[in-house]
Formats: C-alpha cells, sequence, structure tokens
C-alpha cells in the first residue's frame, strides 16, 4: 500500500491537485481572487505544476534525467508563487494597521534575509544525498525553499500573536495551511537532502503528499466554507476601585 | 546526521508553535468577555517620577558609585513593572479595539480604529523601553529615558476614553476610568 505507483500513491498525488484547481476555480466564481490574487494564481499554477509534474513521471519518454529538469523549474515557479503569497498574507494581515505596517514590513523583511543565510548555510554543510548534482540540487532547492518559508511564516505567526492582531478567518486559513505544509515539507527534505532514510523514501513522500492534502482541505474549509468571525461588541468595564479612586482625585480637584 | 537533526527539530517546534497560537487565537476570538478585569491600573504620575532624569542625577550626585549602582537598578526593575504592565494593557485595548471596530457605528469604528492604532504604537514602544530597562541593568551608569512610553501610554489615554464615551454615552465615570489605568 504504502508503495510508489500503488493505488494511494496516485491518489495523494492527483487528488488534492484537482482539489486546489476546484478552489481555484471555485475562488473565482465568488469573487474572492480579487481579494486573494496570489493565492489564487497559487491554486491554478501550483496545481499545473504537480499535475504536469505526475504526468512527467507516469510518461514513458521523458528520461529521469527530464523529470528532475521539469521539477527543478516548477520549483522556480514556486518559489515566486511562495513569495507573493506571503506578501499577500503580510498585506491582509498588517494592512488595517497602519501604526506597525512599516515595523513589521521591516522585521519580516530582515527575518528573512537572516533565513536566506542560514538557509544558504546549511546548504553548504549538507551531505549529497545522489551522484547526481540534478537530483541532489533539487533536493538542496527543497529543504532551502521550506526552510525560508516556514521560518517567515512562523515569524509572521509570532509578530501577530505579539500584537494580538486580528486575523481574518480567511487569511488565517491560507497562513495556518502554507505553515502545516513548509513544517512538514522542512522536515521531510532535510532528511531526503541529507542522505537518510534511503530505504524508506516512499514513506516520506507519503507524508509530503498526505500533509499537503490535508492542508488544501484546510484552504478549502477557510474559503469556502468558514464563515467571518466578527467579535461580539461590548463595553469595557473598568475595574471599581479606579473609579471611586479617581472620584474622589476629581472633588478634591473641584474643591480646590 | 547533526544538520538533519537540527532541521528536524526546527520544523517541529516551528509547526508546534503554529498549532499553538492557531489555538490560542479560536479560543480568543470565542469569548471576548472579562477584557475588562485583565485592565491593570497605572499610577502615570509615579512612573513619569521614576523616570525622571534629573531624579537619576540627583541620586548619582548625592551617593557613593556602588550605592547609586544599586539605588539605580532597582529604580530600573520598578520602571520595567511599570513598563509591563503598560504593553499588558496595551495587548488588551487592541483587543477591546478590535471588539468595537465590529460595531458597525462610523464615530465608534473611527475611535476604535484610533485606540487600536495608538495601543500597538504603545505596544511597540514599551518593547524597545524594556529592551533599554534591561540593557541599562547591565550598565547602570548608561543614559536611560522612557519618557516616549508615557507619551504614548497618556495619548492611548484619550482614544481610549473617547472610545468608551462613544460606546456608552450615559456611563460617562467610565471614562475617567480608563485614565488610570
Amino acid at each position: 500500500m504504502l508503495q510508489a505507483h500503488s493505488f494511494l500513491w496516485h491518489y495523494l498525488w492527483v487528488a488534492p491537485d484537482v482539489l486546489l484547481l476546484l478552489l481555484g476555480v471555485l475562488m473565482r466564481r465568488r469573487g474572492l481572487h480579487r481579494q486573494f490574487p496570489a493565492f489564487t494564481a497559487f491554486a491554478f499554477l501550483g496545481a499545473v505544476e504537480h499535475l504536469v509534474l505526475y504526468g512527467a513521471d507516469l510518461a514513458p519518454w521523458v528520461t529521469p534525467q527530464n523529470f528532475w529538469r521539469i521539477a527543478c523549474a516548477g520549483l522556480l515557479v514556486d518559489i515566486v508563487l511562495k513569495l507573493s503569497l506571503i506578501g499577500e498574507i503580510f498585506s491582509h494581515l498588517c494592512g488595517a494597521y497602519s501604526s506597525i505596517a512599516k515595523l513589521g514590513k521591516r522585521v519580516i523583511q530582515g527575518i528573512g534575509v537572516v533565513l536566506v543565510f542560514v538557509a544558504v548555510g546549511a546548504a553548504a554543510f549538507v551531505q549529497r544525498d545522489n551522484p547526481s548534482w540534478l537530483i541532489s540540487g533539487e533536493h538542496l532547492l527543497e529543504q532551502t525553499i521550506f526552510l525560508i518559508e516556514s521560518g517567515v511564516l512562523l515569524s509572521i505567526f509570532l509578530f501577530a500573536a505579539y500584537f494580538h492582531l486580528a486575523w481574518s478567518t480567511k487569511t488565517f486559513g491560507i497562513s495556518l495551511g502554507l505553515s502545516i505544509s513548509a513544517c512538514v515539507h522542512l522536515a521531510t527534505w532535510a532528511v531526503i537532502a541529507n542522505g537518510y532514510m534511503r530505504d524508506q523514501r516512499a514513506l516520506l513522500d507519503f507524508l509530503n503528499m498526505a500533509t499537503y492534502h490535508v492542508c488544501v482541505l484546510i484552504w478549502m474549509y477557510y474559503l469556502l466554507l468558514a464563515r467571518e468571525k466578527s467579535p461580539r461588541a461590548s463595553l469595557v468595564r473598568l475595574p471599581e476601585h479606579n473609579l471611586e479612586v479617581l472620584n474622589h482625585e476629581l472633588e478634591r480637584l473641584i474643591h480646590q | 546526521m547533526n544538520l538533519a537533526i537540527v532541521l528536524v527539530t526546527t520544523a517541529v517546534l516551528a509547526l508546534g508553535i503554529i498549532l499553538r497560537l492557531a489555538v490560542v487565537r479560536s479560543l480568543q476570538a470565542r469569548g471576548n468577555t472579562g477584557l475588562d478585569a485583565a485592565i491593570r491600573p497605572i499610577d502615570v504620575e509615579a512612573f513619569r517620577n521614576l523616570i525622571n532624569p534629573a531624579e537619576d542625577e540627583y541620586l548619582r550626585r548625592r551617593l557613593p558609585p556602588a550605592q547609586y549602582r544599586v539605588v539605580r537598578r532597582e529604580r530600573l526593575r520598578a520602571m520595567a513593572a511599570y513598563v509591563q504592565v503598560a504593553a499588558s494593557n496595551a495587548a488588551v485595548l487592541v483587543r477591546v479595539g478590535e471588539v468595537a471596530l465590529a460595531s458597525g457605528d462610523s464615530r465608534i469604528t473611527l475611535a476604535a480604529q484610533e485606540v487600536v492604532n495608538d495601543a500597538l504604537l504603545l505596544r511597540r514602544n514599551t518593547t524597545v523601553a524594556l529592551a533599554r530597562i534591561y540593557l541599562a541593568l547591565a550598565w547602570p551608569n548608561s543614559g536611560f529615558a522612557a519618557v516616549r512610553v508615557i507619551d504614548r501610554y497618556e495619548q492611548l489615554s484619550g482614544a481610549a476614553m473617547l472610545l468608551g464615551r462613544l460606546q456608552n454615552p450615559a456611563v460617562p465615570v467610565r471614562l475617567s476610568a480608563l485614565q488610570w489605568m
């Protein structure tokens, strides 16, 4: 069951991408593509990219070399899509808060730059897992991308939590799915790129594909089903003893 | 193997933190009650005296260096306690403002927006101020000023008062109470 080219393997590769395409279509129909253009592009292009890779894996005329070339090209597209998606998440999160939007942008950009250096450093210390530079290079690129992506997303979550920023339900869903996917993929690609679990690669592939499937379901739930939570308007009731102190001070002031 | 272990551990930790924050966020979204109780009073004048550079200068001139450092550290710890309360109040006021933003009344929305922005600025300033206080604890002879924090705090109190007045004009006493946060 947990083997390459098993039914489950085919399902986990194809189903999430078909669902993601469907999500993209539904987002367009509901006009959500205007609100989340980067995520809509990610849904369409990401799904198509994975399906092309699936086709290349099955097609007998595609050589292994060409398969890895296609995988690398797909990763380059992924970088652009994910960068714009993270930018979109950040602008949705901080757009309403003019007082800290600039600070947030600087902090996240700074963390991004540091993460690039860390990821390059990590790549430099990796023991190549494959004699072919194309394959080991693709694995390294995966590790590098997911290291930066998960770090930036974590810092966005921490920034929002520290300042108690309110997430919109849809932005939160997109960020949550992307973060879960990035963290799990970072762990698996770190193991693969460093040449471990060679005999159990299929298991890691299944873990990656299953996680991606869960994340697509998360995106579908938050973007199509979940309602925007509006906090109940309530009054600020203040401690009684403060009122007494203030009233006392005001009386003293009046009688001076 | 070491690098792989480090990266896997990092990924698991990051995932754990993100999931925890997600749970906290959903719990907060469900219950916004009890925000009022989370606001703790601050004696603004006492804090202003504590951060007055003239008082520090007076103590520096009057006390032997070793004793001055001890006193200065105690004053810095007290300052840190005040700033932490201000930061915590700012966080509560961000949530209060967020709740008020959903009211639908344009005047309340404007006032709430102002409270949220001022509270966020205050929270940013308290972070910087705390960093400077802890630095000053290591080097008590260095100069330090937290004046911007207290100015921002008073500005925030004014914005919160306006929001309180708009939310409940019938209870004017609440407005003044916020000044004593």
